[in-house]
This record gives structure tokens, C-alpha cells and sequence, in this order.
């Protein structure tokens, strides 16, 4: 079949400098949650190399572990077996990456404007650089004029872009987000899904996405990952060879290269979830 | 609640007032029920109270007309004929020194309070080992340690102090225990991934997110303080609203004890207020986590 030809392909392309700032190296790794006779394998074993500057997708059917592989690569979890390196080290939550989860996490006890210092605090940003800094995160995820509001005061869709201000705010290497857009509407999912594609360009972070969407995964990917059922493995490594600079959004989403794109991706998740 | 809109007229007109505002008609509407409803049940209660007084039921002993306890009042609250207040201190005098001994004792329950919720919320075994006691202590009522307290304090502020420090560390120790433990696991995790330390996480995350049950548990702490101050000045209470209540009844003195006891409830209420403000001000995330 051709997916097993471009995992082959992918693999030994796989050769790259692993000790790169924002590089993630994922070697035999297994995870198994629970003990004794209630253990259940979450992933694995999982090989995977993302370089820096990639912005792999990782998609699956629900239950398929690609969450349990983004914990392990943020330092939230140790693997039960193998080994996660992060820019050449073991990932430590803080240090490792920032990461956007399923739902924003915003403090309700902040403003929006308080939860960005709070992260520029927590990344070691002098007190006087604060104002410019948390201009420029907001600006980057389009929500200016919002700092004084209560964070229940504003829309879902900007409560997410609030927290990728704040995941961007220490200047990590590689960004993970797990599900970002999975609870808004299409039309704010779409125009999130452009700025985080647009921001990661712009910044040259590597990031790590997690969706079940084909559509969005090929939107957004440099790179799509199929995980299979549980416990997770790779299924599918595919490269997406779309344009990433300055492209206008509503002519990718409608070419044809991405219609076929999508048709594999998301042919590759269905086959997947019922092996 | 009194913002549900009335069926009889339309809740929103066509010049909608700005949001967070109500409608000012409803607005009238709701200040009339806080304000009118109270006052109109308090007066039903003088108007009863004088009928009971009046039928003579009771000898004047047991149940004095409204009329002599507002005398009782006034005499307690000014100097007349060369005698000032109550036993040489005036009313407001006697319920300063209790506000004051409830602010120390209550202050030092709440911060130790605090402290252990603190504690028993983040570790444990510390809170298997305290839970029992705190439990045991809260279900005491304080009359039942004052008289060892006098033994082991003697008969000053100390053992009056202490008592109502006692009476007000349970109910906050309890609440801050439980909101601690129940910090959203999800905002933890979220702070550390923003590269939170151990005490970063406990004083941004922690702290705020118990807050709002603290306060709860504050309130609570103060109710039972002020529902303390007369066993804790039982002994020796005077000057002390309490201590005057305790004295009055020595003499049969009933409306005296009535002002007392009212002067203790209106301050009580006052005081609830205030807390309840505070809580609407400090919290204003309260049920948003």
C-alpha cells in the first residue's frame, strides 16, 4: 500500500539534528496507564523525529493515545518505556514547551491582561518589559483592546487566543496544542486555524498538533502523523507538500491538491480506527 | 431571584439600559422588596409585642412593652441622674470592647484557620491527622471548654480571647481544607506548563481558587463567634455586651438583656453585611472556575 512506502520514506528521511532547539526525538516509547491487572497501553511504541521548524499534525480516532503522546512530549508524564528528548534533553513542564490544551485554562481571578503577565512572569521577563511584551502577544492573536476584561466577559474563540498568548509568552522553541479549536464554532475554528499557522511562520517555533480533524491537519501540517487504535502507533507519516508563505487560506482549503490531501488523511484515520 | 423579569410587563424596553445595569422601574421594584418587606415585618413584630405586653399575660418582668425597652436603651446609651450607661460604660462602649475581643479572637481563629486549611488541603496525611480533632472541636459547644479555659487562663481577656478563637478556627480550617483539595487540577497543570514553581502554583493558583469557600468558611467562622460572646464573657465580662446581658439577667433586669440582645443581633446583621460585600468584591470569579 502507499502509506507503508511513505512511512518507509519518512524514516529514513528521519536523520536529523535531534539536539535542535524546539526538535522533538520520540524513541520506543511505550505508556501504559494503571498497575496490575488494570493496566491499559495508552501509545506505543511510537518512533518519531520532528525536526525544527515542522509543524506536525497528529491525527486519530478518539482513544487513540495522540493526547497521551503530547503529555509525554510537554513533561506532564514519564513514558513507561523508551525515551522523550526535547531539544536534546527530557522535557520538563515550563521548560520543555508551551502548550494550548482542549480547553482555554484561563485564572477566572485575572483579567486577560493578568493571565499574560502571569506567564511573562513565570518565563523570567523583567517587570519593565511587561507592557511591550504583552502588546505584542496580544496583537499576534488579533485581541487588542481586551486587556481590562474579566476572562468570562469574552467569546470562547478569544478565551483560546488568549491562552495561545500566554502559551507563546515564554518563547519556547516548539508549541503544543492539543485540540484547540475542537469546542468552537466552524467559522472562529477557521480563523484560529490561520492565525496559529500564520504565528508559528512567523515565529519559525516547531509545533505539535493534536486533532481528529483530516481537514485540519491538513491545513495546518508541514507534516501529518495517522496514529492508530489503542494503543497508539504510527500508521501513516505523510509530508504536506502545500505552499506554507503567504498563501490566501480560502484558495488552499479549495484547491484540489488539498481536497486529495484530505481524502487521504482522513481515509488513512478511518482505516486506522478500525484495525 | 428579583432580576427575573416580571410577567406583567416586558422585561427589556426598546431603549435597553447598557448591560450589568437593570431596567430602573426594576430597580425601584427591588429596592421596595429589600427594603419595604423587612421594615414591614419588623413593625408587625413591634405592634405584636406591644398587644402581648399590653394583655398582661405575662407579669412586665417577662415580658416588658416595647416602650420600657427603648427607656432601658436610652438609659444604657447616655449619662442620666449621674449614672453613665450601664454600670459606668455606655452601650456603644460595651459593644466596642466585644467587637474588639471578637476581631482578636475570631482574627486569630481565621489565620490559623486558614493556615491548616492551607496544610491539611495540599498534604495528606496531615489532613488524616487533623481532620478527626478539628472535627471534634467544632462539634463542642464553647460553653463546654470555657470552664477549663478559665482554669488553665484565669479570668481576664485571655480565656475570652482564646474562646472565641476556638469557636472560630473550625469552620474555616473545614472550608479552606476542602477548597484546596479541590483546586481544579486542569489551572495547575496549565500554570506549570507556563513554567510555574511549586509556591508560584500554590500563591496564583491555589490561594485564589480556595478563596472564595475561605471566605465562605469566614463568614461562617464569624457567625459562631458572635453566637459565642456571651458564654465567653460569662465570667467577668464586663464591660462587654455580653458580660452586660450576663449582668442584667442577674437582676432580672429584662430590658436591659433585650437591648442587649438586640444591640448583639443588629450588629451581627451589620457585620454579616459587610463580610457578605467584601465577598462579592474580592471574589468576583465566585462559581466561574
Amino acid at each position: 500500500m502507499s502509506s507503508s512506502e511513505v512511512t518507509e520514506a519518512a524514516g529514513a528521511t528521519a536523520e536529523v539534528d535531534t539536539s535542535a532547539a524546539g526538535s522533538v526525538r520520540i524513541e520506543h516509547v511505550t505508556h501504559r496507564y494503571g498497575r496490575g491487572g488494570e493496566e491499559f497501553t495508552a501509545v506505543g511504541p511510537v518512533d518519531l523525529s520532528v525536526p525544527a521548524g515542522e509543524f506536525l499534525v497528529l491525527v486519530g480516532a478518539s482513544g487513540c493515545g495522540k493526547s497521551t503522546l503530547l503529555r509525554l512530549i510537554a513533561g506532564f508524564e514519564r513514558p513507561t518505556r523508551g525515551a522523550v528528548r526535547v531539544s536534546g534533553a527530557e522535557p520538563r513542564p515550563g521548560e520543555a514547551a508551551g502548550v494550548v490544551f482542549q480547553t482555554p485554562r484561563l485564572f477566572p481571578w485575572r483579567t486577560v491582561r493578568g493571565n499574560i503577565d502571569l506567564a511573562l512572569r513565570y518565563a523570567g521577563v523583567s517587570r519593565a518589559q511587561w507592557p511591550g511584551r504583552r502588546a505584542q502577544l496580544l496583537a499576534r492573536v488579533g485581541l487588542e483592546g481586551t486587556e481590562r476584561r474579566r476572562v468570562w466577559e469574552i467569546s470562547g474563540g478569544q478565551q483560546q487566543r488568549v491562552a495561545i498568548a500566554r502559551a507563546l509568552a515564554a518563547e519556547n522553541p516548539l508549541l503544543l496544542l492539543d485540540e484547540p479549536f475542537a469546542a468552537l464554532d466552524a467559522l472562529t475554528r477557521e480563523r484560529l486555524q490561520e492565525d496559529v499557522r500564520r504565528v508559528t511562520r512567523r515565529t519559525g517555533r516547531t509545533a505539535v498538533f493534536v486533532t481528529h480533524s483530516a481537514d485540519e491537519a491538513v491545513f495546518l501540517g508541514s507534516r501529518i502523523v495517522v496514529l492508530t487504535k489503542s494503543p497508539g502507533t504510527v500508521a501513516l507519516d505523510l509530508p504536506i507538500p502545500l505552499p506554507r508563505d503567504d498563501v490566501d487560506a480560502e484558495e488552499l482549503r479549495g484547491s484540489r491538491e488539498f481536497a486529495e490531501l484530505r481524502a487521504q488523511v482522513s481515509h488513512a484515520v478511518k482505516a486506522a480506527a478500525a484495525a | 431571584m428579583s432580576t427575573t423579569p416580571s410577567l406583567a410587563k416586558p422585561a427589556a424596553p426598546a431603549d435597553a439600559p447598557p448591560p450589568g445595569r437593570r431596567p430602573p422601574r426594576h430597580r425601584v421594584r427591588t429596592r421596595v422588596r429589600h427594603v419595604a418587606l423587612p421594615l414591614g415585618s419588623l413593625l408587625l413584630f413591634l405592634v405584636l409585642w406591644q398587644a402581648l405586653a399590653a394583655s398582661h399575660t405575662w407579669s412586665e418582668t417577662l415580658v416588658p412593652p416595647p416602650a420600657k425597652v427603648w427607656d432601658a436603651f436610652v438609659d444604657v446609651s447616655t449619662t442620666h441622674d449621674g449614672v453613665r450607661g450601664y454600670n459606668g460604660t455606655t452601650l456603644i462602649e460595651h459593644l466596642g470592647i466585644s467587637l474588639r475581643r471578637i476581631a482578636f479572637g475570631a482574627g486569630l481563629g481565621i489565620a490559623a484557620g486558614v493556615v491548616f486549611g492551607l496544610l491539611m488541603g495540599t498534604v495528606g496525611w496531615l489532613r488524616s491527622l487533623f481532620e478527626p480533632w478539628i472535627t471534634f472541636l467544632r462539634t463542642l459547644p464553647p460553653l463546654a471548654y470555657f470552664s477549663l479555659l478559665i482554669i488553665w487562663l484565669g479570668i481576664d481577656e485571655e480565656p475570652k480571647v482564646t474562646l472565641l478563637a476556638v469557636a472560630a478556627f473550625p469552620p474555616v480550617a473545614v472550608s479552606t481544607t476542602t477548597a484546596v483539595a479541590a483546586v481544579p487540577k486542569s489551572l495547575v497543570e496549565a500554570a506549570r506548563a507556563l513554567g510555574a514553581s511549586r509556591w508560584d502554583t500554590v500563591r496564583d493558583v491555589v490561594v485564589p481558587s480556595a478563596l472564595p469557600e475561605t471566605l465562605t468558611g469566614i463568614r461562617l467562622a464569624v457567625g459562631v463567634a458572635y453566637s459565642s460572646l456571651v458564654a465567653a464573657e460569662l465570667v467577668n465580662g464586663l464591660p462587654g455586651i455580653g458580660g452586660m446581658v450576663k449582668d442584667a439577667a442577674n437582676y432580672n433586669n429584662t430590658p436591659v438583656v433585650l437591648v442587649g440582645i438586640i444591640a448583639i443581633g443588629v450588629s451581627g446583621l451589620v457585620i454579616d453585611g459587610l463580610l457578605l460585600r467584601l465577598e462579592r468584591v474580592a471574589v468576583p470569579w465566585r462559581g466561574r472556575t
